[in-house]
C-alpha cells in the first residue's frame, strides 16, 4: 500500500520477493544490499532460522533519494519459501505494491514453482488483489544450472499475465537489478495511474496486448540482461541526493507541551505531577473539566506524584485533546464531583498508588450556609435545660 | 469470494493513506500530549503495512524504517496467532526489556502506536494514556480518510524516480 506523506515529503512503496524455498529471494536482497550505495540502503534485517532459512521475512529499505521533492523509498521484503510457512508468507503480502516472483529454473523445481505461484495468487486474493492487476515481474533464477528449463517453457508456465521476465544468476548479481528496475517502473507507473484517480487496471509495460490468446502467444520473449552486472565499488556512485542529517530525516526533538497556547478544557482532566524527567516542563493541569471527556474525580492527589482517579464519560464526541496548564494562584475550577464511583483509575506512578477509596466523605459546608444555626440553638437550649434540671435536683 | 459491504474500518484498511502536513501536525499533537502524560521516551505511529507515519519524542537509536517494519510484522504475526486461538486479535502487545520496553497498540484498523519507555514510567501509565490517545488518533485517521483527497504527485514523478533508480545501480 503506497504511503504518501506530504508532511515528511515521502513516498513509501512495498515490494515483496516471492517464490519457492531456496529459489534465491534472500540472495537477491543480499546482492542489492551489497551493491547499493551506503547512503541509500538501510540495514538488511533477516528473521531466519539457525539454518539461515527465512522464518518470517527479510527486510531492507532502499532509498532513491529525493524525487520531485518527495523522498522516495522502496521497502523490500522477502517471504519464507517453504510451504509450511504460508501463514507468515501471507502476512508479509499485506499492503504490497509490487511482487517479484523468483522462480528456480531447475527442471526438478517446476512443480514447486507452480505451487508457489498458485499460492501467491491465493494469498493475494485474500487481500482483494490479484496478479492480473498488481504490478509484478518474474525472475528466472539459477540459469547456470545444467538442468535449467528453457526460458520459453518457464514463461509459458509461470507468466500468464505477460509480466516482465528476466533471467538471472542471483548469486553472481546477474539479472538482479534489471528485475528490480522493471518492477519499480511498473509500480511507479501504477502510482501515477492511481494518483489520477483513474480506476484503470495495471498494464504491464512490456505487454502491448495482455490476455491476447493463449500464453504461448506471448509476443515479447524475455530478454537476457545485457551483461552480468559487475561488482561495483561504492566509490564511483554519485553522492545520494539525501536530506542532511540522519537517513530517516525526522527531527530528533519534539515540541514540548509548554506551549503558551491556552489549553482549556483538558481531556485528561489533569496530569500527574511528576518530577522533571527530561520531557520539558512538568505539567500542572488540576481541576480541568471537559464535558464528555475525562473528569477529575479526586483532585486531592495532585502534586504528590500519584495519578488521579478519573472517571470517563463518552456520551459526547471527544473534545480536542489539550492540557490545562495551571496558573499560579488561580482558583480551582468548579469541577462537579461525580456521584458514582470512578469507573477508570489511573495506574500507579512509581510506588504511589491512587487511593480513590480513601476519599474523605463529604462534610457539610458549615460556613457556607446558616441552615445549621437553628439546630445549634436548639441543641444548646436543650443542654442548658438538662443542666438546670440536674443542678436543681442535686442541689 | 463473497464479500459483505465494506465497513468504515475495512474501507480505511484497503485504501492507501495520504497524509498532508496538517494531518501529521494533528497526529503529532496528540502523540506529544500522550508522551508528556505517560512520560514515555518516544512513540512511533506505524502503518500496518510497516510504513512509518510519524515519530515523536526521542529519536530511535537505529533505523526507524526497520523498527517500523518489525513492529508491523510482529503485530501481524500476533494477529494470526489470535485468530488461531479464536480471538479477533490481540489489540495490545508488550515486550519487556532490561532497560527499555515497548508497547504496541492497535489504533483503528490499520495503524499501530508503538511506545518506547524506560524506568521513568511504567507499563500501567503507558497503557492507560495510550488507550485514550488511541481513541483520539482513530478519530483523526477517520477524518483524514473521510476527506476525498488525491495524491498530487508531480506528473513526472514516475519517470524521475526511474531515473533515480537507474543512477543508483
Amino acid at each position: 500500500m503506497v504511503q504518501i506523506n506530504f508532511a515528511q515529503k515521502s513516498v513509501n512503496l512495498k515490494v515483496v520477493y516471492y517464490g519457492p524455498g531456496m529459489s534465491g529471494k534472500t540472495t537477491n536482497l543480499e546482492v542489492i544490499h551489497q551493491r547499493a550505495p551506503e547512503g541509500n540502503r538501510g540495514d538488511l534485517t533477516s528473521i531466519s532460522t539457525d539454518g539461515d532459512r527465512t522464518l518470517f521475512f527479510d527486510y531492507m529499505p532502499l532509498d532513491l533519494g529525493t524525487v520531485a521533492g518527495m523522498r522516495t523509498a522502496f521497502q523490500l521484503y522477502t517471504v519464507p519459501g517453504q510451504v509450511y510457512y504460508n501463514s507468515t508468507r501471507k502476512l508479509v503480502l499485506q499492503g504490497v505494491d509490487g511482487i517479484i516472483f523468483i522462480a528456480d529454473s531447475s527442471a526438478s523445481m517446476v512443480n514447486q514453482n507452480l505451487e508457489s505461484l498458485r499460492n501467491l495468487e491465493e494469498n493475494l486474493n485474500e487481500y482483494g488483489k490479484s496478479l492480473a492487476t498488481l504490478p509484478h515481474a518474474i525472475q528466472l533464477n539459477k540459469r547456470d544450472l545444467p538442468d535449467a528449463m528453457p526460458v520459453e517453457e518457464l514463461g509459458r508456465l509461470l507468466n500468464p499475465h505477460n509480466a516482465p521476465m528476466f533471467e538471472a544468476i542471483a548469486n553472481t548479481g546477474q539479472g538482479v537489478f534489471p528485475t528490480l528496475k522493471a518492477l519499480a517502473a511498473s509500480v511507479l507507473k501504477n502510482i501515477m495511474n492511481e494518483s489520477g484517480q483513474k480506476a484503470a487496471a495495471y498494464q504491464p509495460p512490456s505487454a502491448p496486448a495482455p490476455h491476447t490468446g493463449a500464453p504461448h502467444a506471448r509476443p515479447s520473449v524475455p530478454q537476457r540482461p545485457n551483461a552480468p552486472a559487475p561488482v561495483r565499488p561504492t566509490a564511483p556512485f554519485p553522492p545520494a541526493a539525501h536530506p542532511p542529517g540522519p537517513m530517516h530525516g525526522l527531527q530528533p526533538s519534539y515540541p514540548h507541551l509548554s506551549s503558551p497556547a491556552p489549553m482549556a478544557g483538558g481531556f485528561y482532566g489533569g496530569a500527574p505531577a511528576a518530577p522533571p524527567m527530561g520531557h520539558g516542563q512538568p505539567l500542572h493541569a488540576p481541576h480541568a473539566h471537559a464535558p464528555g471527556g475525562m473528569q477529575l474525580a479526586q483532585p486531592g492527589a495532585y502534586g504528590t506524584g500519584t495519578p488521579h482517579a478519573l472517571s470517563q464519560t463518552r456520551s459526547q464526541p471527544r473534545p480536542a485533546l489539550s492540557l490545562t496548564v495551571a496558573k499560579p494562584g488561580a482558583p480551582p475550577a468548579p469541577a462537579p464531583r461525580p456521584q458514582r464511583a470512578a469507573t477508570t483509575q489511573a495506574p500507579a506512578a512509581g510506588k504511589g498508588r491512587a487511593h480513590a477509596s480513601k476519599a474523605k466523605p463529604a462534610e457539610p459546608q458549615k460556613t457556607s450556609s446558616g441552615k445549621f444555626t437553628p439546630v445549634l440553638i436548639m441543641g444548646g437550649a436543650c443542654l442548658g435545660a438538662v443542666l438546670a434540671w440536674v443542678l436543681m435536683n442535686v442541689l | 469470494m463473497s464479500r459483505e459491504p465494506m465497513s468504515r474500518d475495512e474501507n480505511l484498511r484497503n485504501s492507501r493513506l495520504v497524509f498532508y502536513e496538517n494531518d501529521v501536525q494533528r497526529l503529532n499533537a496528540e502523540i506529544d500530549t500522550f508522551l508528556e502524560l505517560s512520560k514515555a521516551r518516544c512513540a512511533l505511529l506505524v502503518d500496518r503495512d510497516g510504513h512509518l507515519v510519524t515519530r515523536r519524542g526521542e529519536p530511535v537509536r537505529t533505523s526507524e524504517e526497520t523498527v517500523s517494519a518489525l513492529i508491523a510484522g510482529s503485530f501481524a504475526a500476533t494477529r494470526e496467532m489470535a485468530r488461531l486461538l479464536g480471538e479477533n486479535e490481540f489489540a495490545i502487545l508488550f515486550h519487556q526489556g532490561t532497560r527499555d520496553s515497548i508497547q504496541l497498540q492497535l489504533i483503528g484498523e490499520r495503524t499501530l502506536l508503538a511506545t518506547l519507555f524506560d524506568g521513568r514510567t511504567n507499563l500501567g501509565m503507558v497503557r492507560f494514556y495510550a488507550q485514550e490517545t488511541a481513541g483520539r488518533i482513530t478519530d483523526v485517521l477517520h477524518e483524514i480518510h473521510s476527506q476525498n483527497r488525491s495524491a498530487d504527485l508531480n506528473a513526472d514523478f514516475s519517470s524521475r524516480a526511474e531515473d533515480a533508480l537507474d543512477k543508483l545501480f
